[in-house]
């Protein structure tokens, strides 16, 4: 499988259940070992952030901790880093929250330290695995527009897994459908032609949206009715 | 407005005061055999008497020493093997059917053999609160570290984190987090190892002073000593929760 993500692109990967987008993800980042083959990025492993569905963040750290550690991973001073680590709480509408533990944030919140946990380190490219799923929907939808004009203007490259095709339309440059898998490939590729800054509640709005969504709904159904089939 | 949850404590209390006076009643009325069950005030005496002479300090040093010493080491001793335990395949096999089977048994039956082999001083009383507590702190540190969370691991992982941060950020915090939240228990077997260590044969502490009790007949002592150690280990339990909610107060 070969997948371009282009400098400042977000990108989605949709696919049905089973087709191993997380797998990939965790691949790329070095979580799992692929069963065979191997996988190359012309990106150090350094420049590379992932956000997961989950917030994983460590419980027994401040937010401002939390964000912080990365950095000091990486050889910053603490007391660098933690100023560092604050002004990107700020920047995500988290200013005055960075003395909290997670548990006395609320999802949204926690969604947004994660994510300034990951931009800290000023990634190239962030991987996404559905990291929208466990939100409600305002709450959702105010994380993402916010992740969205901050990769805009950070010029992040984006590689979004997800099994809900309106967030992938909305958001990406590009779509990329893979099959059933195992052995899952790579069957169709989409360009969204909805130009940027986007707004991405008002992208469902574009007149692309919907028969680019209604081309990935009938293509993902037949990968799922192929399977269906094969058993 | 009396029945309000609120004020339980002042109802508890009533009710133990009441208890209280029923039971001095009773004694005065010669319905209660002074020699098994001695009134109230005849234990409030013996306390007050405990002090007053300034018998009893030594004999708590001996129990404090011993439990306190017994708990520290134990936990110290608990941690590492336990994390050892976690990290080292063969410690884990060597250890687990040993610690399963000391887990098993009500351990205080080791405090003649512990008499007999270090003696009738402090030693064998700290060791005996030694195997109470390491044993509770070895299992829990053990099954913890097996069960950090997978999600915290990648996560470091992913921000960049070697080993030693691994350590240092996901599995000390989590042992750490799970020995505090077995202190109280921790402490309570500190203080049974101690106790029943100096009942078994000792010169000093409480547990020989209420086996002293025991011989001599004195159920007010014993009464009065019974009570003594329930306050020391409450007051304990208290600092230890205290202790707790602070270091755990992201949880």
């Amino acid at each position: 499988m070969n997948l371009a993500v282009g400098d400042g692109r977000f990108v989605s990967l949709v696919g049905p259940s089973g087709s191993g987008k997380s797998s990939l993800l965790r691949a790329m980042i070095g979580l799992q070992r692929p069963l065979s083959g191997t996988v190359e990025m012309n990106l150090a492993r350094s420049q590379v952030g992932i956000l997961f569905q989950d917030d994983a963040l460590l419980p027994w750290k401040t937010a401002r901790d939390n964000v912080a550690l990365g950095l000091t991973f990486n050889g910053m001073e603490r007391s660098k880093a933690l100023a560092e680590a604050e002004s990107w709480l700020e920047r995500l509408d988290l200013a005055g929250f960075g003395d909290r533990f997670p548990r006395h944030l609320s999802g949204g919140q926690r969604k947004r330290v994660a994510l300034a946990q990951v931009l800290a380190m000023q990634p190239k490219l962030i991987l996404m695995d559905e990291p929208f799923a466990s939100l409600d929907a305002i709450v959702g939808a105010r994380v993402v527009r916010d992740v969205v004009a901050l990769v805009e203007r950070e010029k992040i490259s984006v590689l979004l897994v997800t099994h809900d095709l309106e967030e992938a339309l909305s958001l990406s440059d590009e779509v990329y459908l893979l099959s059933q898998g195992p052995r899952a490939h790579i069957t169709q590729q989409y360009l969204v032609p909805i130009p940027r800054p986007r707004d991405p509640v008002h992208s469902r709005m574009h007149p692309a949206f919907s028969p680019l969504y209604e081309r990935l709904w009938a293509d993902l159904s037949r990968e799922v009715d192929h399977r269906a089939e094969a058993a | 407005m009396f029945l309000h949850p609120r004020y339980a404590w002042i109802r508890q209390l009533a009710a133990f005061a009441v208890l209280l006076a029923v039971w001095e009643a009773a004694g005065r009325a010669g319905l209660l055999n002074p020699l098994y069950v001695p009134n109230p005030s005849r234990i409030g005496a013996a306390l007050v008497e405990l002090f007053s002479d300034g018998r009893i300090w030594p004999h708590l040093d001996a129990t404090f020493t011993a439990a306190l010493g017994g708990l520290a080491l134990g936990i110290v001793v608990g941690i590492l093997l336990g994390v050892a335990a976690a990290l080292v395949r063969l410690i884990a096999e060597l250890l687990e059917p040993l610690m399963t089977v000391l887990n098993a048994i009500p351990r205080v039956i080791l405090a003649p053999l512990f008499v007999i082999w270090l003696g009738i001083g402090l030693a064998s009383k700290v060791a005996l609160s030694f195997i109470l507590v390491a044993v509770l702190i070895f299992s829990t540190v053990f099954t913890g570290i097996r069960q950090v969370d997978r999600r915290l691991v990648e996560r470091v992982v992913t921000l960049g984190g070697d080993r030693w941060a691994l350590v240092r950020h996901v599995y000390l915090p989590s042992v750490a987090a799970w020995v505090l939240g077995n202190l109280k228990i921790a402490v309570g077997f500190a203080f049974t190892g101690a106790c029943v260590g100096e009942f078994v044969a000792a010169t000093h502490g409480l547990g020989y002073l209420l086996s002293f009790a025991q011989s001599t007949y004195n159920a007010a002592l014993m009464f009065a000593l019974i009570l003594l150690i329930l306050v020391v280990v409450l007051l304990i339990f208290a600092i230890a929760g205290r202790l707790e909610k602070y270091l755990l107060r992201w949880s």
